[in-house]
């Protein structure tokens, strides 16, 4: 896949086009995307989809009110009309004084963007391999898993992917540039059966270089989670000691890094509002969002804005030290932004989100932290995050599945018990971290554990009657 | 359509016509609206009028796709604008996104080989056409160019969508935005943050087919949804939330289902939801209200039955003819009802809607298929091929899925129940395990029932088990049911607008996850 010259004049006539149409300010922002999805079934490929996409999204800036529109039409009259219905609509807006183009107050990256290859997590090989090499990457994922052992009774989802993106942006305040991004790998879904049991077992794995997905791994990985579910089984309610795993612990994390956005702070959303300065996590925990990551699969020159990307401790020993920035919430917040608006495709304006995000490892081995534990539970599925945790108030309550941690040992496989609590209560309550920084895309975590933990156990069930009465 | 809806939508567009000179014409995306309201009349479903490609140019594209060898496959061509009116930290900003694509599908030995394109240049649209006929050939040489005779199909399903979005100002709807946001902040002192979103979604489809059907559906959504922030003297913050969604216009919003309501409810739920209590947990019967919280059985049991999943060793594999629900649980999947999200004419390969009974008093009679998965499970096609957009091959989904009304008034089944939880409204989406058939459902509006009384607001619910025990264990279907408009989208590596319903019903074998106090041996609760 290769730069194209005629996207980057293309942004550039969008503005234009924007300023002679009387736009205070104006940016715009082209993809051009390679993407290809297999998915195996069968030990055969079940399904190809190959696809190429462009187009444009355009930002306008009049009288302090912000209007955005995209288009996969990229011809100059489809432009040209676009601008024409913006400068119509924006009136309507109401107006904010935050609202800003930015104006490289916050420095700018000079040069080409795309000549910083330490700030790129781009890989030219997932778009020069034939798909028949991909095919067989997805057959393998699938095959692997199968042939792992003769307990695994099938492949639910077995899927490889990957895409190219090549991003251009111009804004009127002379921002201009592009950079290529990629990734690529896999994710696999297995069913373990033992009689009429069934248990399942996933696991993913995207990483920039088409080299580091080794579908074999992967594959084995997913059956082998599956196995080791078999015989899993409730416990009853109590309170212990929990070992979170770092794919977990990095679902986690993602909520958490949802409330430190300036935005929800700014709006009073996030419970985390007004509390730079104070601790808000047990001291051994440091978070860290590094939009330069060497190798990080969220490395870019710059963010959707032409920010140059940059590194934000967000918690340090503890201590709240800052939120995520674009340059809306930092002019609102009277700070700098720290290179956070996240604008994946052109049909987005895009929004505040995290870049390489992390929790810096300690120096324990998780084995020491699982050895140290004499009743406890070990957590390694978590189940509707999405639904189970409140981001506003940070309460949860998941049904998880894991492991029965006796006298310092992995024992049986639990399944059927829900855990609950806060997680602002939770990240003060994690005691030892581990020195196993383990990434799952763009976030990284460790293996930690939390002093005690509400699990909500549960007798087995009972065949349903139907000589019951109807009535309780 | 009924005297009443006609009066309003006059009077609306005399409203306009008076008020607003100047900008009726003005609507978010009006380029391409206009074109689409001139070009089919301003129907909706299968009635629109002309075809976004020349039929030509479709058959021509077809005979090239199915030209070495492929076993079925379609053309699908879309034209498409999103337009988002969004309210947060009282202020207005709109979106507008345009897209436009052709894609094609060839079908070989139950293999799916798609591509697309983003031109309606008739060129491009052979290339794309060739290219999946080559891939799908996979070094096979057909031997014959097909012929393929081509006819319009036509459907008695209609789904208007009055007003077209086009006929009501962007100001006039930025305007009701704010008016409003401004209800919500008015409601309580309390309020300490109002979003809200409107969404007009218009989408003109075609769809050419190697079996030779032609289809062109305008598919329209109407969309709002509304959250409203509490924060009270403690520093207790709370997030009430309430939405609707349609396959109508704006002349859908009435009675229950207007914005004032939603808003309103929003405000109520964030209130509760400040005064509640934390939710007990463990096992003990749920008494689930009408209407959305359907979803659960979405989520937990409708995933499972649908064809890829069913064939590939979901939970539901095997069941035809056997028992996977309680006597008297029927579960239907709808595609035809008017004005829910989930329906439409045709689906995204050509066949016709249709109403699937999936379990049909306590026995599982169906699956939701789509071609090839039908042809794989040696079943018919139940109308459930459905896809994102131009972007995405077709696969079974859901359309509207619902629990039928069964006789027990709903005041009996809470009378009856002497200890355990009523669940007025889902919250945050779920997910299922369809290998295990483990899900989970998030709870957004709950309360006590103590006595057989609904009393004291719980919050931080949440709801999980395994779908067939679930539905084993509803032992009282209300006679209350709803297939409610909501504004539910399902996500399956592709995301489908889909519509849920269910009447009041008591379930015994869910377990409830919550911050509260630990409740064992409640009578009633499975063990």
């Amino acid at each position: 896949m290769k730069q194209k010259k005629e996207y980057m004049d293309l942004t550039q006539y969008a503005v234009d086009q924007a300023m002679k149409a009387g736009a205070d300010a104006a940016d715009a922002f082209v993809t051009d995307s390679q993407k290809v999805e297999i998915f195996s079934g069968n030990r055969s490929v079940e399904s190809v989809n190959a696809s190429s996409d462009a187009g444009v999204g355009i930002r306008i800036l009049k009288d302090q009110k912000m209007i955005f529109a995209s288009n996969n039409d990229l011809s100059k009259e489809a432009i040209k009309e676009m601008v024409t219905d913006l400068m119509k609509k924006v009136p309507f807006h109401t107006p904010d004084e935050f609202n800003v183009i930015y104006g490289k107050e916050f420095g700018v990256l000079e040069g080409d963007w795309s000549n910083y290859k330490d700030l790129l997590s781009y890989d030219p090989k997932i778009t020069e391999v034939p798909v028949e090499d991909k095919i067989k990457k997805a057959v393998t994922l699938e095959t692997s898993g199968l042939d792992h052992s003769p307990k695994i009774a099938g492949a639910m989802y077995v899927l490889y992917t990957d895409q190219a993106t090549m991003a251009y942006l111009a804004n009127s305040n002379g921002i201009s540039g592009w950079y290529p991004t990629g990734y690529c790998g896999g994710y696999a879904q297995f069913s373990a059966a033992d009689g009429d049991e069934r248990q399942s077992g996933t696991q993913i794995q995207i990483g920039a270089n088409y080299d580091d997905f080794d579908p074999v791994q992967v594959g084995k990985m997913a059956a082998e989670k599956a196995i080791q579910m078999l015989g899993a089984k409730p416990i009853k309610s109590c309170e212990v000691p929990m070992v979170v795993s770092p794919e977990i612990g990095v679902d986690l994390l993602t909520y958490i890094v949802g409330m430190l956005s300036a935005d929800p702070v700014q709006k009073g959303k996030s419970l985390f509002a007004g509390k730079i300065g104070e601790s808000v996590a047990s001291g051994n925990i440091s978070l860290i969002d590094d939009g330069k990551l060497k190798g990080g699969l969220a490395t870019q020159p710059v963010d959707g804005e032409g920010v140059p990307r940059q590194t934000t401790p967000l918690i340090a020993d503890g201590v709240l030290k800052n939120y995520l920035y674009d340059c809306y919430n930092a002019k609102k917040g009277e700070t700098i932004s720290t290179g956070n608006r996240m604008r994946g495709t052109y049909q987005s304006a895009g929004g505040i989100g995290n870049t390489n995000l992390y929790l810096k490892p300690g120096n324990v081995k998780p084995e020491e932290i699982i050895a140290g534990i004499k009743d406890g539970f070990y957590l390694s599925v978590a189940f509707g995050l999405h639904a189970g945790i409140n981001n506003v108030t940070g309460d949860f309550s998941l049904p998880v599945a894991g492991f029965k941690i006796a006298n310092g040992q992995m024992t049986f496989p639990i399944r059927g018990v829900t855990i609950g609590g806060n997680l602002f209560d939770f990240l003060k309550s994690v005691d030892r971290i581990g020195d196993d920084l383990t990434w799952v895309q763009s976030t990284g975590c460790p293996t930690f554990s939390v002093e005690s933990i509400k699990i909500g156990g549960v007798c087995l069930l009972r065949r349903p009657s139907h000589h019951q009465p109807p009535m309780c | 359509m009924n005297s009443k809806k006609k009066r309003r939508e006059l009077s609306r567009r005399q409203f306009l016509g008076r008020s607003a000179a100047g900008v009726t014409a003005l609507g978010f995306s009006s380029t391409l609206l206009n074109t689409l309201l001139l070009h089919t009349g301003c129907k909706t479903g299968a009635q629109a009028t002309d075809l976004i490609v020349p039929e030509d140019v479709l058959k021509k594209a077809v005979e090239l796709l199915m030209a070495k060898g492929a076993d079925f496959g379609e053309v699908f061509a879309e034209r498409s604008a999103f337009d988002t009116l969004m309210s947060d930290d009282r202020k207005i900003n709109t979106t507008t996104l345009i897209e436009k694509g052709v894609g094609v599908r060839g079908v070989k030995e139950g293999k799916t080989f798609y591509a697309y394109t983003a031109s309606f240049e008739p060129d491009e649209i052979y290339k794309t056409a060739q290219f999946v006929a080559d891939a799908a050939a996979q070094g096979i040489v057909g031997e014959t160019a097909l012929i393929v005779d081509m006819a319009r199909q036509t459907s008695d399903l209609s789904f208007p969508i009055v007003p077209h979005p086009d006929e009501t100002a962007a100001d006039k709807k930025i305007e009701m935005v704010q008016g409003l946001t401004e209800r919500a902040w008015s409601a309580d002192e309390r309020v300490n943050q109002v979003s809200q979103y409107f969404q007009e979604i218009m989408r003109q489809i075609n769809i050419a087919t190697s079996s030779g059907k032609i289809i062109n559906q305008l598919v329209g959504r109407t969309l709002f949804y509304a959250l409203t922030y509490m924060k009270d003297k403690d520093g207790n913050l709370q997030m009430g939330m309430d939405s609707r969604g349609a396959y109508a216009g704006m002349d859908f919003f009435t009675g229950e289902n207007s914005f004032e309501v939603v808003v309103d409810k929003s405000v109520e739920r964030a209130k509760k939801l400040l005064s509640a209590i934390d939710s007990p947990r463990g096992m003990f019967p749920v008494v689930l209200g009408p209407g959305g919280t359907g979803v659960l059985f979405h989520e937990s049991c409708g995933h499972g039955m649908e064809a890829d999943l069913v064939f590939k060793g979901s939970n539901y594999k095997d069941q035809i003819g056997k028992q996977t629900a309680a006597k008297g649980v029927t579960l239907i999947d709808d595609g035809t009802l008017p004005e829910l999200a989930g329906s439409f004419a045709f689906d995204d390969e050509g066949t016709p809607s249709q109403r699937t009974v999936l379990v049909n008093d306590g026995i599982q009679e169906n699956y939701l298929c789509d071609l090839i998965w039908a042809a794989k499970l040696g079943i018919k096609s139940t109308g459930s091929g459905r896809r994102q957009s131009f972007r995405y091959p077709p696969i079974p989904r859901m359309r509207n899925t619902f629990i039928d009304g069964g006789d027990v008034p709903p005041e009996d089944i809470i009378a009856n129940t002497k200890k355990g939880i009523y669940v007025a409204q889902t919250g945050g989406g779920g997910e299922v395990d369809v290998i295990t058939g483990n899900f989970m459902m998030g709870v957004g509006e709950a309360y006590l029932i103590e006595d057989g009384k609904i009393t004291s607001p719980i919050k931080g619910a949440t709801l999980s088990g395994m779908g067939i025990n679930a539905m084993k264990t509803i032992d009282l279907v209300g006679n209350d049911l709803v297939v409610f408009p909501g504004a539910g989208m399902c996500g399956k590596g592709q995301s489908v607008p889909t519509g849920f319903g269910m009447p009041t019903i008591r379930v015994r074998g869910i377990m409830v996850g919550g911050p509260g106090e630990a409740w064992d041996d409640v009578e009633g609760g499975a063990k």
